[in-house]
């Protein structure tokens, strides 16, 4: 009898790690591993069924930058709703226009902190430069302490990879900006020092960066974060990209509404750099 | 850090979600894409299977396995879920690209992870019918009847190999209890 339940049993968990079981073998096989005091014992077949599905999976294909744009945004909206989620104090792709009441928007808050504690600190510490910084940040440990500035200084400093590039016109004329961008594939960190770009309201649009690379079509450049300017003079701003980009050859600013857009449709893009090194 | 992932995203570190995302989103964009063959399905499903992700992260067990492995077992439920409800029915041009032998697969880019390794060790030990009925319905997605209708395989014979392929697998892998072990000297 206990033989031929065995048998039963095995062949509904080979059946469901091989290729799933429909719902009246789900109902028979929960029954079964509880009557045989093997509840459980279903996930190791399954383990074994993932382990062996990976053993030459070609995985250099990226995501699509669309795909991973709805995901995030689909996290956002999970993470909103769920309780346990608010004892989160970072996160990395909290856009600078969050919507209101939102965790996001509590971050907001945490980054606008953090900004203005940057500043506090640049002014103290330097006196040289006006440096205003939204969006997300690259942590520093918390007894660093740097200043954007320093931060980029030691990406450049560190980063043997480092990719440069000189920031000119893009489609919208009466913009002059200056400034670079650099970007380490190997630390996938990057900075942009920023002039000329007028101060934006951020409730009626913000700046988006795109970042064009070797993994993703020209069509679908990877989203590198969005911003704002709140003060004339240079500005010195994370880029958040998220995707990993790789062998970067061009970046561009666009102007979108306020949250940034998955797609950018390209009317106004007021910066345009091409990689030099 | 990597194994910290799943573990952040339960204590609810929405930053976690982003580096989760980073890590997992090639292996299961390409879990995906190989066993649905449809990009708007592959789309629709890696979406759905984040969501698992988060939801399950509080149930990884590193003792139990790796967390990659914890995620493409996470993927390939949902994958299956699919496949299943979209009474998915492979075409007799897709039968040359699934009809391979599972040595002639070099020319695609290997992961070179432990998993994948482990992956590898464990389907060469095993004889070459249930490398082909494995492959066929782990890595392909097919159903028993379909390898069979496939192959010219009768059906039993390739329950069969499944099963012994995969709970001798089970044990190269250290994933198996002590309990059905002569199973697989059989």
């Amino acid at each position: 009898m206990n033989e031929n339940i065995e048998e039963t049993m095995l062949d509904l968990l080979c059946k469901k790690a091989t290729y799933g079981l429909n719902p009246q073998e789900e109902k028979q096989l929960a029954e079964l591993e509880k009557e045989m005091g093997r509840e459980g014992e279903s996930e190791s077949f399954e383990l074994t069924a993932a382990t062996l599905a990976m053993a030459d999976l070609d995985t250099s294909k990226a995501m699509p930058a669309n795909l991973q744009s709805r995901i995030l945004a689909e996290a956002e909206r999970y993470f909103d709703k769920t309780p346990e989620s608010r004892a989160s104090t970072v996160s990395a792709f909290v856009s600078d226009e969050a919507p209101s009441g939102s965790l996001f928007n509590w971050l907001g808050w945490a980054f606008a902190a953090a900004a203005c504690l940057a500043l506090a600190l640049n002014i103290f510490y330097t006196r040289e430069q006006s440096t205003i910084v939204q969006g997300t940040l690259p942590t520093p440990t918390p007894a660093e302490k740097l200043t954007p500035l320093q931060m980029r200084q030691r990406l450049i400093d560190s980063a043997p990879d480092l990719a440069r590039a000189d920031w000119g016109a893009g489609n919208v004329k009466e913009l002059t900006p200056s400034g670079d961008i650099v970007w380490s594939d190997a630390k996938q960190a990057g900075y942009m020092r920023l002039s000329g770009l007028p101060v934006n309201d951020p409730n009626k649009e913000t700046y988006q960066l795109w970042i064009f690379d070797e993994t993703q079509d020209d069509k679908t450049p990877i989203d590198g974060g969005t911003f704002t300017v709140n003060s004339a003079g240079e500005v010195i701003i994370p880029i958040n990209a998220k995707l990993q980009p790789k062998n970067t050859k061009m970046y561009a600013i666009t102007v979108e509404k306020p949250g940034g857009v998955v797609v950018s449709k390209r009317e106004k893009i007021v910066a345009l750099a091409k990689r030099e090194t | 850090m990597a194994q910290a992932i799943l573990n952040r995203i339960a204590t609810g570190d929405t930053d976690a979600v982003q580096d989760c995302l980073k890590t997992y989103g090639g292996l299961v964009w390409s879990l995906a894409r190989r066993m649905l063959r449809n990009s708007e399905d592959a789309e629709d499903v890696v979406q759905e299977i984040f969501v698992d992700i988060w939801k399950n992260a509080e149930r990884f067990d590193p003792s139990q396995s790796s967390e990659t492995t914890f995620v493409a077992m996470i993927a390939r439920r949902r994958i299956i879920d699919r496949i299943r409800y979209s009474a998915r029915r492979i075409s007799p041009d897709s039968l040359e690209d699934v009809l391979v032998e599972p040595t002639n697969r070099g020319d695609q880019t290997i992961q070179t992870s432990v998993e994948a390794n482990e992956a590898a060790k464990a389907l060469a030990a095993l004889r070459p019918e249930q490398q082909q009925v494995l492959q066929l319905s782990i890595v392909e997605g097919l159903s028993h009847q379909e390898i069979s209708d496939a192959t010219g395989m009768p059906l039993g014979t390739v329950k069969t190999h499944a099963r012994r392929g995969i709970l001798q697998a089970r044990e190269i892998l250290g994933l198996g209890s002590t309990e059905i072990r002569k199973e697989v000297s059989a």
